[in-house]
């Protein structure tokens, strides 16, 4: 069963590494059911926030929340939350589908599920080949296999669409659309644009500060201004400008 | 707990990394054999040697199996750091502190295996190097004593390696720092004060499985430092582990 009302919470969250700051005082909500956008040029901070929000950096200032806890000290947070991150990669020399089973195995998850998953993302016909012989696409697919493995209520992609031909994200919208069907809450990071405009309900804007949150249709009038240049105009004044607007 | 050590134990055998380096430890512990007997075949008729002796350096020699056992289990280790896999061992496993015990378990599992496949080897060379010799195998309490000091180095071996590779994280500098504090800098230490050289963790398991080195700490005390360099190692591997950040 999913859980009702808001699934992440963000507050205040700030990273500073040495004297660069790569976020700061970031605060939104991610609803459930939902498909949520993280946007930002490269280096804007999303990977960093959402590693903090998964206990893998910790914050400088602020603190995250998944179904109200700290990951660290949320029940069963593997079974409940997939994820697929820049920066995570296949365990070294195996295969797709030992790869998966190993996981699948730390999670006590059976290895039935391993089949269903690579069924599901489209990579039961190449699951015995060495990971490291596959293409991007088969990378992002086998990545995303692995956050579904514990079947997850909510899903944390990074860059989901990267490396992905023009038939793989075509396919990966109607993925994501149909696992958001399912109940599923779906954060994302990209900065691909049209792609994001065309997949996801909600989208975040983040330029090391929190720039927008909130629908979509909001944000581009109902379609009347591409999200494309609402991104700009919000990420090239200064957030200063911003909040005194 | 234990889906998790299985996952590790898992983890430890992927790849080829495991049977080459034991393939090359099994040549080398099969050529220093050799290079032994080559010598005790001149010495036994002079009476310079006795089957005994050489019989428990036969089993000695395996030893050098726990270098390899630390390896495995270092490159584990690192590897995970390399690729960026921790990450999602630690998303998976309730915790850094159990992902560590379960690491440090598994490393341990996997050195017990090292240590009964070595302890096998290490019984049977005096039967199969001394073939055609003339001589006998002639098996004492003290060949049964260095036996059990060799395939207990080897445990020991997997869990210091597992322990470093926790602490140093990246696999070149790990593998560099273990190769070096075990040929240089404990060798020269010992050799130049071998009063402090001998608390060296390389030491301490020359004497567990009774080298013949002069000067060596008894096997029980060596085996009480032993085992504070491996608390040491977990305590600081996992210090690190829990508090920096991941890759």
């Amino acid at each position: 069963m999913m859980s009702a009302g808001t699934v992440v919470r963000f507050d205040g969250l700030t990273k500073r590494f040495g004297p660069m700051t790569a976020v700061e005082d970031v605060s939104f909500e991610v609803r459930s059911g939902r498909i949520v956008g993280l946007l930002g040029r490269n280096g804007a901070g999303k990977t960093t926030t959402l590693r903090m929000l998964l206990g893998l950096t910790r914050p400088t200032a602020g603190h995250a929340t998944l179904f109200g806890h700290a990951y660290s000290d949320l029940p069963d947070a593997a079974r409940r939350i997939g994820v697929s991150i820049d920066g995570i990669g296949p365990l070294t020399a195996v295969t797709g589908r030992r790869d998966l089973r190993v996981w699948a195995s730390q999670m006590g998850v059976p290895a039935t599920r391993v089949e269903e998953v690579l069924d599901r993302v489209g990579l039961a016909d190449s699951a015995n080949k060495q990971i490291k012989n596959y293409s991007q696409g088969m990378r992002q697919r086998h990545a995303l296999a692995t956050a579904l493995l514990a079947d997850p209520e909510l899903i944390v992609l990074d860059e989901p669409a990267n490396g992905l031909d023009p038939d793989g994200i075509r396919w990966l919208r109607t993925f994501l659309r149909s696992l958001a069907d399912e109940g599923r809450t779906i954060l994302l990071s990209s900065h691909l644009l049209a792609e994001v405009e065309q997949t996801v309900d909600d989208v975040v804007i983040l330029q090391q500060t929190l720039r927008y949150c909130g629908p979509l249709d909001e944000l581009t009038e109902d379609g009347q201004v591409s999200l494309e240049a609402r991104f700009f105009q919000l990420v090239d004044t200064p957030a200063r400008e911003q909040a005194h607007a | 707990m234990r889906n998790l050590v299985k996952a590790e134990w898992l983890k430890i055998w992927n790849g080829r990394v495991w049977w080459i380096l034991s393939g090359f430890a099994l040549l080398m512990c099969a050529m220093a054999c050799a290079g032994f007997l080559a010598e005790a075949k001149k010495q036994l008729p002079r009476g310079q040697t006795t089957p005994e002796v050489v019989t428990t350096t036969l089993v000695n020699v395996w030893f050098m199996v726990e270098l390899v056992a630390a390896l495995v289990a270092m490159i584990a280790v690192t590897r995970e750091f390399g690729n960026g896999a921790i990450n999602r061992s630690v998303l998976l496993s309730g915790g850094r502190r159990r992902l560590q015990v379960a690491k440090l378990i598994a490393a341990t599992a996997a050195g017990a295996v090292f240590a009964a496949a070595t302890g096998v080897l290490a019984a049977a060379s005096p039967w199969v190097f001394l073939i055609g010799t003339g001589y006998r195998p002639a098996w004492t309490a003290e060949t049964t004593w260095t036996l059990l000091g060799v395939m207990a180095v080897v445990v020991a071996g997997a869990v210091w390696g597992s322990a470093l590779g926790l602490l140093i994280r990246n696999q070149v500098a790990a593998v560099v720092t273990m190769l070096l504090s075990t040929w240089l800098v404990s060798e020269s230490l010992f050799r130049l004060v071998p009063a402090v050289g001998k608390f060296t963790v390389d030491e301490a398991m020359a004497a567990v499985y009774h080298d013949v080195k002069p000067e060596l700490l008894s096997p029980p005390v060596a085996l009480a430092v032993l085992a504070g360099w491996l608390a040491l190692a977990a305590f600081a591997g996992g210090r690190q582990f829990l508090h920096r950040d991941l890759p």
